[in-house]
């Protein structure tokens, strides 16, 4: 049974100007154990995906669609059954650690064993034991757990943020950009922390970045998503090595690699459009060097390429 | 820098500040054209030879300027215990520090009660409109704060005074609160029924000040709490699945415990100020009244004002130095020189 099924979802942002269509009607599966990247660029919709699956959606915004996840609607559910029932417990997140994500005026183990003494009929003691294994598992040393979160490095701030996200063994956890603030080599080490946990544990993922290197690392299914709408769903090899979407060409050709020749970067012309009042039809035509006439009257439809190949472009499903 | 150098650092600065203070006070009223023989003398007798001298005289007005400074320094940092205790008041020719002594009592309950009552409304209320915010409680919390902020205090006090005093008492003949004073007369027998009668004279005063303070106290409490909801950590709180209860009290007002103990502790001279108006417009015998009328400008009664601006001055130094130290405790991210 699929782990998380996101069908039709949307999330539109009420203003005064109208609705911005942050998140407009998408869908994907995954398994359990599968890690899904969700690429895109800025303002495309990814941050704003993991917070309707999470609920933490401003009050503004307005969520419809179905996310199934074990089988059950996650939108339908009272608030205090998904607080008790789903949050931390069967779906965490790794916040950008480095930048606030950690109390300032609360010890860091302290964050950790409230989690799990929020969900768990634990005593204190046990949950204090959970939280210093789970320190010396991303590589902090459990004798850090007394620490503020300003005593430590982004890099530490970044892992005690794995380690919470793994407090209470959960299904899914949802990593937010978990490496956008760190330095290279941070960056590296929090990544095979990461892998290793993944490889570890079985851990089911979805890994929100705009980097696409950091995701071709992590992953093993991606979403490339443009303008509120996933362009492009598939296996990571497919998708970076055969993308189908002229989108996915693009940024895939914007990205530099360390190996092979040299090669003057691409860029995509134009500007990624206003989800106020996005282009029509196809929302990546006015940027497309692929466009036909087709593309400015309708949308393309999402449709399967190839087994577990999403794409909706009419270069394709023509 | 370890914590024991910051505190003497900072020790000795304050000590600094009172001491420029103390300085100001002393040239205020030299160059101030005020001669206290004047009035302590019958406009008559000073015509008398010599007899004006023996009056400076004896209040050490003819002494030489340093000196005069010196023996004034010591008698403010003295605090009024040792003599000559802030010097003699020229309206009552007793010890300044004696006349301070009895008033300070009444001031200080009078503040205490009004501090008390701001605070556990106030605060309270601030965290029901933050959980609360964007909703019509939220609005009328704001629309109140705003409205106590803008109109003065001694406006509040005199509508009071017209509702429970012209109007309740002596229309209707309830005698809810005493119309002013701060005893009855005759005075009552025995220590209870003294403090009883004293605590339902200061009633009436401190609720004036919390009707007119306790929505600011809610309003800047809620702006703080509301920019606290805000912040990353409170939506990992949020995804961590805790309560809401939890999230606004341990992690919300928790990261706000610096701010408002800082507001807390920098509120207390101002207070005193307010005190001024209060203990006038009430007719209470306290430090604020008496400062008042020893401002006369044909004759004021320099060693009171200044043993009371020296005073609130050193009150307004000491609350800063506490504010920081337990901006310090409360606030990991700035304790000084900590070592694990």
């Amino acid at each position: 049974m699929e782990l998380l099924k996101l069908q039709n979802l949307k999330m539109y942002y009420g203003t005064l100007r109208g609705d911005v269509r942050a998140v407009d009607d998408i869908s994907f599966t995954m398994e359990k154990k599968d890690t899904v990247g969700l690429a895109g660029e800025s303002g495309c919709g990814k941050t704003s995906a993991m917070l309707a699956i999470l609920r933490l959606q401003p009050p503004n915004a307005k969520v419809s669609g179905e996310i199934l996840f074990q089988g059950k609607n996650l939108l339908k559910m009272s608030d205090s059954e998904f607080r008790k029932n789903i949050r931390w417990k069967k779906i965490s997140t790794i916040f950008q650690g480095a930048m606030n994500a950690l109390h300032p005026t609360l010890r860091v183990g302290d964050q950790i064993t409230e989690a799990i003494l929020a969900h768990e009929s634990r005593s204190k003691q046990e949950a204090t034991e959970i939280a210093g294994k789970l320190f010396d598992l991303v590589g902090i040393g459990s004798e850090r757990l007394d620490r503020y979160s300003h005593e430590l490095s982004g890099g530490m701030k970044q892992r005690t943020m794995i380690a919470m996200s793994l407090a209470c063994n959960p299904e899914l956890i949802i990593a937010d950009e978990p490496t956008t603030a760190l330095d290279v080599i941070i960056e590296a080490q929090v990544l095979k922390v990461m892998k290793e946990l993944q490889e570890k544990l079985g851990l089911s993922m979805i890994v929100i970045s705009h980097d696409l290197s950091m995701i071709a690392e992590t992953c093993n299914k991606a979403a490339i998503m443009y303008a509120g709408k996933i362009v492009e769903f598939g296996g990571i090899v497919k998708v970076f090595t055969e993308p189908l979407h002229p989108y996915t060409q693009k940024l895939i050709a914007a990205f530099p690699s360390i190996l092979g020749s040299m090669r003057e970067l691409a860029s995509i012309s134009g500007f990624p459009p206003d989800l106020l009042s996005p282009p029509p039809a196809c929302r990546f035509h006015p940027r497309c060097p692929y466009a036909m006439n087709i593309c400015r009257k309708e949308e393309p439809r999402y449709i399967e390429a190839d087994q577990n190949r999403y794409v909706a472009c009419h270069l394709v499903s023509r | 820098m370890g914590f024991r150098e910051y505190l003497a650092k900072r020790i000795i600065v304050s000590f600094l500040v009172i001491f420029l203070v103390a300085t100001l006070n002393f040239l205020i009223f030299i160059v101030y054209p005020a001669d206290p023989t004047r009035y302590l003398l019958d406009p008559q007798l000073a015509r008398t030879p010599g007899l004006v001298d023996v009056i400076r005289d004896q209040y050490g007005l003819n002494e030489p300027l340093h000196v005069k400074y010196v023996k004034y320094l010591g008698n403010m940092f003295s605090f009024g215990i040792l003599p000559p205790h802030f010097g003699y008041s020229f309206q009552t020719h007793d010890f300044v520090a004696n006349e301070m002594a009895w008033r300070m009592p009444l001031t200080i309950l009078l503040l205490g009660l009004a501090l008390v009552g701001n605070v556990i409304i106030g605060i309270p209320l601030g965290i029901f409109a933050a959980s609360r915010r964007g909703t019509k409680t939220d609005v009328a919390v704001i629309g109140a704060g705003l409205f106590t902020y803008g109109v003065p205090t001694f406006f509040v006090q005199l509508l009071m005074i017209l509702f429970f005093i012209s109007f309740v008492y002596q229309t209707y003949g309830i005698k809810i609160f005493p119309a002013g004073g701060w005893i009855s007369y005759p005075n009552p027998e025995g220590l209870i029924n003294v403090m009883g009668d004293i605590l339902w004279h200061m009633a009436l005063p401190a609720l004036t000040l919390v009707v007119a303070g306790f929505a600011g106290w809610a309003l800047y409490t809620r702006n703080m709490l509301v920019d606290a909801l805000t912040q990353d950590y409170v939506a990992t709180a949020r995804a961590k699945g805790l309560s809401e209860r939890t999230i606004l009290f341990k992690h919300a007002f928790k990261s706000i415990h610096p701010q408002v103990a800082t507001l807390l502790t920098l509120s207390l001279p101002g207070l005193v100020t307010g005190a001024i108006i209060t203990e006038t417009i009430f007719g209470l015998e306290g430090v604020g009244k008496w400062y008042l009328s020893s401002l006369d400008r044909s004759n004021p009664d320099f060693p009171v004002v200044q043993a009371v601006l020296f005073v609130v001055a050193t009150l307004v130094v000491v609350c800063n130095l506490v504010a920081d130290l337990l901006y310090g405790v409360l606030d990991p991210r700035i304790r000084v020189g900590q070592r694990r």
